[in-house]
C-alpha cells in the first residue's frame, strides 16, 4: 500500500513580497504521521514554507503538496484541516478576550457562521487547557497574560480544533523555561494520543530534539532531513550557522550550540 | 415654567429628530466605531469622514453644472468613504496596520484636495453647504437622514449580532483565522465598508471633523475600562449617548454647537478613562 506523503515538495522555489528568494530548489518528502521540527537560522525560510503550505505565499516555481493537494489550488480543503499557530507578533492583544475565547476560537472558525459554542466544544476548549496546565485561567483575561502564558494558550487553541495537521511557528518563543518545558510536554503527550501530524517551525532543536521523528534543516534549500540526530551532526551545523557551532553532550543528550539558541535555557 | 419649557422641546419636530439621531449615532459608535478600535484603526475613521467631505464637493459640483443633477450629497460621500476603506483594506491584506495608514493618510489629502479644489468652481452659495459637512448639525436633519441613519443603525446591529465573532477573530490574529479556513478577507472588506458608510451617514449630524470625537472617543474609553467585548460595546454606547445629549441640552443652554460640545465630552471620557484604569492598576 502506498501512503500519500503528508508533505510533498518538488523543485519548490518561493519568493519574498520583494522579489528576493526565500526558497530554492527545495525537494523533500514527509510521511504521517510525524512529529516534525522545521528548523534553521534567521531568515532560511522556514516561516515561509509554513505559509506556502497553507496557500497563503504562492510558489513562484515547483509544487507543495500536503496529503497529496496542491497548495496552490486547494488551499480552502488543506486549511480545513489545519490547525494553526502564528508567530506571536502576529497576535494583537487589543481586543478584551478572555481565555476562553481564543481556545474556543479554534473550534469554532471551523464552524458556518454564527458560530456557537457548544457543550462539546466547551469540553474540548477545558481539556486543551489543561493539557498546557491553565484551566485555572479560563476565565482570566487573555491580553493581561505574560508571553509564555500567551503561547500556552495558542498551543491550547491548536490542541482544542480539529484537523489532522497542526502547524506551530516558533511556539516557544518568548516562553519562559518552565512554559516551553509544558508547551513540549503537552505536545508530546497529545501527539502520542492522537497521531494528529504536528509541524513546528523552530529556531532551537534542543528543547524538543528527544520528542520529534522527523527534522528538515532548512537555509534555504534544503541541509538535511531526517531523524534529529541524524541532523545534529557537528560539520552539517557548522555549515548551516557557520564555525561556532558546537554540539554538547550531556546526560546522554545531545545539545546543539549555535548562534541562534543560547545553551543557558537547557543546562539544568 | 421648566416644564412647559420641557414640553415645547419634546414636542419639536426638530428636537425630537435631534434625540432620535442622538440614540442612532450612539448605536453606530457602538457597534462599528467599538470595532474600528478593536482593529487598531480609529485613524480610518478621520480618514474616511474627511474623503466623504471630497465626495459631498464633487456631488455639489455635479449638481451645480447640471452634469448629473440626479447626484445627491449623501451618494457622493458614501462612495468616497467605501472607497478609502476598501483602499485601506486592500493595503491591509496582510494585516499590516502600518501600509493601512498611509493608506488612509493619502486618500485622505486626495479627497481633501478635491473638495478644496471644487470649491473654486461651485456657485458661492453652495460653499457653504460643505462647511455644514464639516462642521454637522444634528438640529438640521429632515426625514430622510433620520430614515438613512436608522438603516445603518439596523443594518449594522444585525451585521454584528451575525458576526461578530468573525469581527473579533480579524482583529485578534487575521493570519491564523484564514490559516484555519476561515473567509478572514471577506470579514475584513465587510467589517470596513460598514464602518465607511455608517461614517458617511453620519457627519451630517456630527460633521467631518468632530465623526472622529463621536465614533471613536467613547470607544476608546470604553475599550480602556471595560473587561469584555459586550461591555465595551455597552460602555461605548453609554458614554456615546450620554455625550450626544449633554450636546444637545448644552446647546440650549449656551449657544453653542451640540456636536461641539458632544466631541468635548466625549474626549474628556477618554482622558478619565485612562485615569480610571492607572488608579485600578495602582491598587
Amino acid at each position: 500500500m502506498v501512503t500519500t506523503p503528508l508533505i510533498e515538495a518538488e523543485n519548490l522555489a518561493v519568493k519574498y513580497p520583494n522579489g528576493d528568494l526565500a526558497l530554492e530548489d527545495v525537494t523533500f518528502s514527509i510521511d504521517p504521521s510525524t512529529f516534525m521540527a522545521i528548523i534553521g537560522p534567521n531568515g532560511s525560510g522556514k516561516t515561509t514554507l509554513l505559509k506556502t503550505m497553507l496557500g497563503l505565499i504562492k510558489p513562484a516555481e515547483g509544487s507543495l503538496r500536503v496529503m497529496g493537494l496542491d497548495t496552490r489550488k486547494e488551499y480552502q480543503k488543506i486549511r480545513r484541516m489545519v490547525r494553526y499557530l502564528p508567530q506571536r507578533d502576529e497576535i494583537e492583544a487589543t481586543v478584551p478576550v478572555k481565555v476562553k475565547d481564543i481556545v474556543l476560537m479554534g473550534r469554532l472558525l471551523k464552524k458556518p457562521p454564527l458560530r456557537m459554542a457548544s457543550r462539546k466544544d466547551v469540553d474540548f476548549a477545558k481539556d486543551a487547557l489543561r493539557r498546557v496546565d491553565l484551566v485555572d485561567l479560563w476565565d482570566h483575561p487573555f491580553p493581561e497574560l505574560s508571553g509564555g502564558q500567551r503561547q500556552r494558550v495558542l498551543v491550547a487553541r491548536a490542541l482544542a480544533a480539529e484537523g489532522q495537521i497542526m502547524m506551530l511557528d516558533e511556539p516557544m518563543s518568548g516562553a519562559d523555561h518552565d512554559s516551553q518545558v509544558k508547551i513540549v510536554e503537552a505536545l508530546q503527550e497529545y501527539y502520542n494520543e492522537s497521531q494528529v501530524n504536528i509541524i513546528m517551525v523552530t529556531h532551537d532543536l534542543n528543547p524538543i530534539h528527544t520528542v520529534v521523528k522527523d527534522v528538515l534543516m532548512l537555509n534555504r534549500r534544503v541541509m538535511g532531513i531526517g531523524h534529529p540526530c541524524a541532523v545534529m551532526d557537528l560539520e552539517l551545523l557548522k555549515q548551516v550557522y557557520g564555525p561556532t557551532a558546537k554540539i554538547v553532550e550531556l546526560a546522554g543528550h545531545k545539545y546543539c550550540i549555535t548562534g541562534d539558541s543560547g545553551f543557558d535555557r537547557h543546562d539544568h | 415654567m421648566i416644564i412647559d419649557a420641557l414640553n415645547l422641546i419634546l414636542t419639536s419636530p426638530i428636537i425630537q429628530r435631534a434625540i432620535i439621531a442622538s440614540i442612532l449615532v450612539s448605536i453606530i459608535a457602538a457597534t462599528s466605531g467599538t470595532f474600528v478600535v478593536f482593529r487598531g484603526l480609529s485613524f480610518l475613521t478621520a480618514g474616511v469622514a474627511h474623503a466623504a467631505l471630497g465626495g459631498v464637493a464633487l456631488a455639489l459640483f455635479l449638481q451645480a453644472t447640471a452634469i448629473a443633477p440626479w447626484f445627491d450629497p449623501i451618494l457622493g460621500a458614501v462612495i468616497f468613504a467605501v472607497f478609502v476603506a476598501v483602499l485601506t483594506a486592500y493595503a491591509g491584506e496582510r494585516g499590516v496596520a502600518q501600509k493601512m495608514e498611509v493608506a488612509v493618510g493619502v486618500s485622505f489629502a486626495l479627497s481633501m484636495s478635491i473638495a478644496v479644489f471644487l470649491m473654486y468652481y461651485l456657485p458661492p452659495t453652495l460653499v457653504p453647504v460643505i462647511w455644514g459637512y464639516l462642521i454637522g448639525d444634528i438640529l438640521l436633519l429632515d426625514n430622510l437622514d433620520i430614515i438613512l441613519l436608522l438603516g445603518v443603525a439596523l443594518s449594522l446591529v444585525t451585521l454584528f449580532i451575525l458576526f461578530k465573532n468573525e469581527f473579533v477573530y480579524v482583529s485578534i490574529d487575521m493570519e491564523g483565522s484564514t490559516a484555519h479556513g476561515m473567509n478572514a478577507r471577506a470579514y475584513n472588506y465587510l467589517l470596513l465598508i460598514f464602518a465607511a458608510i455608517a461614517i458617511a451617514l453620519t457627519i451630517k449630524a456630527v460633521g467631518a471633523i468632530l465623526v472622529y470625537a463621536i465614533l471613536i472617543a467613547p470607544a476608546a474609553a470604553s475599550n480602556e475600562v471595560m473587561k469584555t467585548v459586550n461591555n465595551v460595546i455597552i460602555g461605548t454606547f453609554v458614554i456615546a449617548l450620554l455625550a450626544m445629549f449633554l450636546g444637545l441640552a448644552g446647546s440650549f443652554a449656551i449657544s453653542a454647537s451640540p456636536s461641539a460640545i458632544a466631541g468635548i465630552i466625549a474626549a474628556l471620557s477618554y482622558i478619565i478613562a485612562i485615569q480610571v484604569k492607572r488608579y485600578i492598576r495602582s491598587k
